[in-house]
């Protein structure tokens, strides 16, 4: 590790005062997880970090007036994977917490850190686009939201501009027989990384399904809706045909890159085997 | 509670399960590794390193780094007038130059005040490149006209390769103009190979690779280095050698010997990894030039980009059976890509190859070859693995093609005692028959085809397992038992423990003495004051250095009772040792305590001598040991992910010395040999970089991707080890891959012959034959 | 810049000293403290050998810096017992028969000790999902298992 400057902000408050007199390279930190490992071999070389563990409101999670959770962007991913008011209506989200890394990891890393990371593999983000999730932004101009959806733009990069700091997630109330569910292939059990990962979520009224989303990660550059593979499943009963075929429609969303972790060929193959596993378990979760 | 070590009146260590004596020092974290040693004025290396895998340096810049405050010392070749201008081994090229052969080469070094000063050091470093064109694969670098990785001239290192080839009795041939990459090639033949597939009812064909793989230790490549004002030099190393570390670095700075001590501190795995020396050249040159003490660790980055791997080996074996069984012929070809600098076992492979089972007629041709990427080490049982993948993958299709049951196949055709093997050497006493004999007994064997059946939907159940083990090693060594004034042993070897050999070594020296277990002390000295000794490594330790203990225990028995002889006026064969006195055997009154003579050999105006045993022994014959492994798996045929539901490992050992601490042995072994399978690979681009030099990508098992691995201990006592005992360390790390692949294939139909037999490759393999 | 004095808990007792900002939790302990312990395997927060409890859970020392300690509680393998008072688990793993080289040891007993904490009857597959975070190179993990299970005094139940 090279040397920095280390800023310990107590508030949000703090936090954007630092950032606005930033200077070059300030880089925040929350879990580390994937900062440090950057610093370490020296893909980054910031001349300050901005500590954010210091920030109390950022682990917060809390009921959203109603409309849904809020949850802050240093919520770890282990509370992600424990927490009774996630699990309770967000389950694919608490899965997909439960998956990264080890128990070590996933009690540093953080919901905001993996999303702000946006790395193509982001475990939590598929869950988050699926349930329409909202990201809550600030900076000295004050408050923004932007829907989960256009948060990424590129390998590595979100709408966050050098002087913001994501505050929240708020992720709305899904409807009453809705069911959701996260999937990733790794080649181990644990320690490891995406080769592909999709998250379905399903609303159901009188057998009919009324909402479909399904999500993926590690296929493109950013994290995608299979869009039309969800259309093909509204206004209608969920059949196997029909969850078979937009599988296949699910497929044609994704644009993968082949590299050491997975082929072309084997990740276009894994995204229809998972999208079909991720929407039956939904089915199955939303019909209980 | 307290740790209960066994001991009993009766039976005096052999073949008690006790725990390790430095169990409580590691449980708690105050074990000493080199990493954990903080002297006063220590300074932090680090080296900066080639991103190219082969490129002339142009020019090196390294002003910006010398001036930055804290910084205490920058060295380029330049600096180190001992270079020589060819470096003939890895550990002679501590700086490159003028050329860098591998990606990761160390071409300028650093020490300073602290490590991020250091790495920012390492940043100011300006070197100018001109890059190279690379031989990054072994098949295009055995062309003629591929570009070169020796430079010309260059006595290539084949000191161990032509050690384990001599006891193997492999010719070497000359190898062929212009090819100038192959750096060993030989050849063994017997009969005529195309007259036997003409004869042939059954040929099978087939290409196995296995990539290069990394030994994986936890504990990084670490040394501290210290000079004295005489110009002595100390180095505290995690090595597998410390006597080996002395020579090498002894060779390359042109020191004498007896001018360098080295400590072998715990070290934190090796497996293969540290059996030479890597960072302690370097280290020590930064350490005189700065005149503090240097201390470098190797980052996880470092330990995969530039440590000393296994190599990759590429085997196409063709072998030819008749219907009713009979083996006909067999032809290979072994390739082994030794990276930068030689010194693969090429013999090995071909021994393996052609004489574990009874071949009329083979010829099999291997060759080292040299490419950009880092010199390989040994890696527990080096290249046995990867040949016995080969051999049982091939020896099971051929059964299933004509039909005969597995392992009455390999039992049918699996070499014994006296048969000769490929080298014209007979094969020497071994457990091979016994141990598949044993595996085929396990209800998981027998029980295999109700396995397969109860295959779930959407999930493919099968049971594989094959037949592997390391012919054993042999190396000069010595020990000395020294009898305390209070009566208790103290055992005195240079041996490093790395696999709990020393319980095991006391276990045999307090049998051997006649005394218990806890008044028996071990200690592993540094090379100023240890006997010579050999590497821990090569399945030897016990082999060797616990008949050098025995022999010494029982010199120093011998003394014992000459003095009580003495003292008594009895005769020494009418004399025991019992509950730590010497007795006249039938009068329990007549005796003296080991205390007492311990004292008479150290007391001021004594006349009796201490007691001191001595032994300093070599051997000539090695000591064959086998290994059979069962892989029972599901497998998800759209994903390719495979669940090991059980897996046993069934092992000679000739004489179990300490059972706890065997099962132990096999148990790493098989999950180092499980990752070889399943998960393991150094992947390189085509320009010879390492695309994956962090262990998320360089992935190793985890406790949730495996079962508990079942053990079977089996004795065939060797000839020659104390109390029968055979080398432990390597035969389990060989079977593993063959007997994965033989339970995927018996699971879903495939056979695949490309380690590592991942998710991707089963997954695909399995949806293109469908 | 003038180095910040970490003030936190460490095995128990308050500690004040003096870090680097760059400096990482394992770093502190290891350099700065004496607690030498905790272990260097990766750096990346990808073998589980610097694991340490941070407020009764377990990280990875590596990937948090000193000063995110700051407030809190830090175990160590140094807290966990010590030769002659030692955790029941260390006990187990001694006879056992589980440390070989040793190097994985501390921070596997660190995970496996909260493990424990928070599931005092763990099944097999709990047990194996709880030290996952922790490679060893020596042991293949089966007379870990056995240690941790016959200290929860769990019956390991087969995974399912």
């Amino acid at each position: 590790m090279r040397r920095f400057e280390l800023i310990l902000p107590e508030s949000v408050d703090d936090c954007v005062r630092a950032l606005a007199q930033r200077g070059p390279e300030t880089k925040l930190l929350a879990g580390g997880t994937d900062l440090l490992p950057q610093l370490k071999n020296g893909l980054l070389k910031p001349a300050r970090v901005i500590d954010l563990s210091g920030v109390a409101r950022l682990r917060a999670i809390e009921p959203a007036d109603g409309r849904g959770l809020r949850i802050g962007a240093a919520v770890t991913a282990r509370t992600l994977e424990l927490d009774k008011s996630v699990r309770a209506r967000y389950l694919s989200l608490a899965e997909s917490g439960a998956l990264v890394g080890s128990v070590q990891v996933r009690n540093l890393a953080t919901l905001g850190g993996n999303l702000c990371n946006a790395a193509p593999s982001a475990d939590m983000a598929p869950p988050l686009l699926a349930l329409d999730a909202e990201a809550v932004i600030t900076g000295p101009k004050g408050e923004r939201r932007v829907p989960i959806a256009a948060f990424f733009t590129g390998v590595r990069r979100t709408v966050l501009a050098p002087d913001e700091l994501l505050l929240e997630l708020v992720v709305p109330t899904p409807a009453p027989h809705s069911g959701g569910h996260y999937l990733r292939h790794t080649p181990r059990r644990e320690l490891d990384i995406a080769v592909v990962g999709v998250a379905s979520q399903l609303t159901l009224a009188n057998g009919v399904c009324t909402k479909a989303r399904i999500a993926l990660a590690a296929v493109a550059p950013v994290p995608v809706r299979a869009t039309a593979a969800e259309q093909a499943l509204e206004g209608q009963p969920v059949t196997p045909d029909r969850i078979a075929r937009a599988a296949d429609l699910a497929v044609e969303v994704a644009r993968p890159i082949s590299d050491q972790r997975g082929s072309v060929e084997f990740r276009r193959h894994l995204v229809r085997v998972l999208t079909r596993r991720t929407l039956i378990t939904a089915l199955a979760r939303a019909s209980a | 509670m307290s740790t209960v070590m066994k001991t009993t009146r009766d039976v005096k260590g052999i073949g008690l399960s006790i725990p390790r004596p430095d169990g409580p020092e590691k449980v708690t974290g105050q074990v000493q590794y080199v990493a954990d040693l903080n002297p006063r004025g220590l300074l932090h290396a680090k080296l900066l390193r080639s991103p190219y895998a082969h490129a002339r340096i142009v020019r090196i810049d390294v002003s910006r780094a010398r001036a930055l405050p804290g910084v205490r010392a920058v060295l380029t070749a330049a600096d180190i007038p001992e270079l020589k201008r060819k470096a003939p081994t890895r550990a002679h090229a501590v700086l490159a130059i003028d050329r860098v052969v591998f990606a990761g080469q160390p071409v300028a070094a650093v020490a300073a005040d602290e490590p991020a000063i250091a790495e920012e050091a390492l940043d100011l470093i300006d070197v100018r490149y001109e890059v190279l064109a690379v031989s990054a694969d072994p098949l295009e670098a055995m062309k003629p006209g591929a570009p070169p990785v020796a430079d010309a001239g260059t006595e290539a290192d084949t000191s161990e390769a032509q050690a384990h080839g001599s006891v193997a009795g492999v010719t070497t041939e000359a190898k062929p103009a212009k090819a100038v990459n192959i750096s060993q090639q030989a050849r063994i033949q017997r009969g005529d190979v195309a007259k036997g597939f003409a004869e042939s009812d059954v040929v099978i064909e087939k290409t196995y690779r296995v990539p290069m793989v990394h030994q994986g230790y936890l504990e990084p490549h670490a040394v501290l280095a210290q000079w004295d004002t005489t110009g002595f030099l100390t180095l505290w190393s995690s090595t597998q050698g410390s006597f080996n570390t002395r020579s090498e670095v002894a060779d390359v700075l042109e020191l004498s010997e007896n001018r360098i001590k080295v400590i072998p501190m715990e070290c934190g795995g090796g497996f293969g990894g540290k059996i030479r020396a890597l960072c302690e050249p370097i280290t020590a040159i930064l350490a005189r030039a700065t005149g503090r003490p240097v201390r470098y660790v190797m980052t996880r980055r470092e330990e995969l980009e530039a440590g000393m791997p296994a190599p990759q080996v590429i085997i196409r074996l063709k072998t030819g059976v008749k219907r009713d069984g009979t083996l006909v012929a067999l032809e290979g070809e072994a390739i082994l890509e030794s990276g930068a600098f030689s010194g693969a076992v090429l013999a090995v492979s071909g021994v393996f190859l052609a004489s574990l089972y009874l071949w009329p007629s083979f010829d099999v041709k291997g060759f080292e070859v040299l490419t950009h990427k880092p010199s390989i080490a040994a890696y527990r049982a080096p290249v046995a693995p990867q040949t016995i993948f080969a051999i049982d993958s091939q020896m099971e299709q051929l059964a299933k093609a004509i039909g005969v049951d597995p392992v009455e196949f390999r039992l049918r055709h699996l070499q014994r005692e006296g048969d000769k093997m490929a080298n014209g050497q007979p094969w020497l006493s071994n457990g091979g028959v016994e141990v598949l004999t044993r595996l085929a007994e396990h209800p998981l064997w027998k029980k295999r085809a109700e396995w397969k059946a109860s295959s779930p939907k959407g999930r493919l159940r099968g049971t594989g397992l094959s037949l592997g083990g390391w012919l054993g090693g042999l190396q000069p060594t010595g020990a000395t038992v020294r009898l305390n004034p209070d009566g208790s042993l103290q055992v005195l070897t240079g041996q490093v423990d790395i696999a709990g050999t020393n319980i095991a070594l006391a276990q045999i020296a307090a049998t051997a003495y006649g005394i218990d277990i806890d008044k028996v002390r071990i200690t592993t000295g540094d090379t100023d004051v240890a006997p010579m000794t050999g590497l821990s490594a090569g399945s030897k330790t016990i082999y060797t250095v616990g008949v050098a203990v025995m022999e010494a225990a029982r010199d120093a028995r011998n003394q014992t009772l000459e003095i009580a002889a003495k003292e008594l006026e009895a005769s020494v064969h009418d004399l025991e040792i019992d509950n730590e006195k010497v007795v006249v055997r039938g009068v329990p009154d007549k005796g003296i305590t080991l205390a007492q003579i311990g004292k008479k050999g150290n007391l001021y105006m004594s006349k009796v001598q201490p007691v001191l045993g001595v032994s300093h022994p070599a051997f000539s014959q090695q000591a064959p040991a086998f290994c059979a492994q069962l892989a029972k798996i599901e497998v998800d045929p759209e994903t390719g992910e495979v669940t090991l539901h059980d897996f046993v490992v069934v092992q000679d050992v000739g004489k179990a010395i300490n059972p706890l601490a065997i099962e132990g042995q096999m148990q790493g072994g098989a999950v180092q040999s499980l990752g070889m399978a399943l998960t393991e690979a150094l992947t390189y681009d085509d320009q010879g970089r390492l695309t994956n030099p962090s262990l998320l990508d360089y992935r190793k098992l985890t406790s949730a991707d495996l079962p508990n691995i079942e053990t079977i201990i089996v004795e065939k006592p060797s000839p020659h080890g104390p109390f029968g005992a055979r080398g432990v360390g390597e035969p389990p790390i060989v079977p593993a891959p063959a007997a994965i692949a033989n339970a995927i294939e018996d699971a879903t139909g495939v056979r695949l012959t490309h380690l590592p037999l991942s998710p991707e490759r089963i997954a695909l393999a399995i949806a293109s034959a469908t | 810049m003038a180095k910040p004095v970490l003030s936190c808990t460490v095995n128990d007792e308050p500690v004040e000293v003096l870090v680097q900002p760059w400096d990482t939790l394992l770093d502190a302990l290891r350099e700065r403290m004496g607690l030498t312990g905790a272990k260097e395997g990766c750096g990346t927060g990808d073998c589980g050998a610097c694991t340490v409890h941070l407020d009764g859970k377990p990280i990875a020392s590596c990937l948090l810096l000193a000063m995110q300690a700051r407030g809190h509680a830090v175990r160590t393998i140094e807290g966990l017992g010590r030769p002659g008072a030692l955790h029941p688990l260390q006990d187990a793993f001694v006879r056992h028969g589980v440390p070989q080289c040793g190097f994985c040891i501390p921070g596997v007993l660190m995970a496996a000790a909260a493990l424990l904490t928070e599931n005092p009857h763990p099944t097999e597959e709990e047990i194996r999902y709880g030290i996952a975070g922790n490679l060893c190179r020596c042991t293949g993990y089966t007379k870990m298992l056995a240690a941790i299970t016959e200290t929860a005094g769990a019956a390991a139940g087969r995974r399912s």
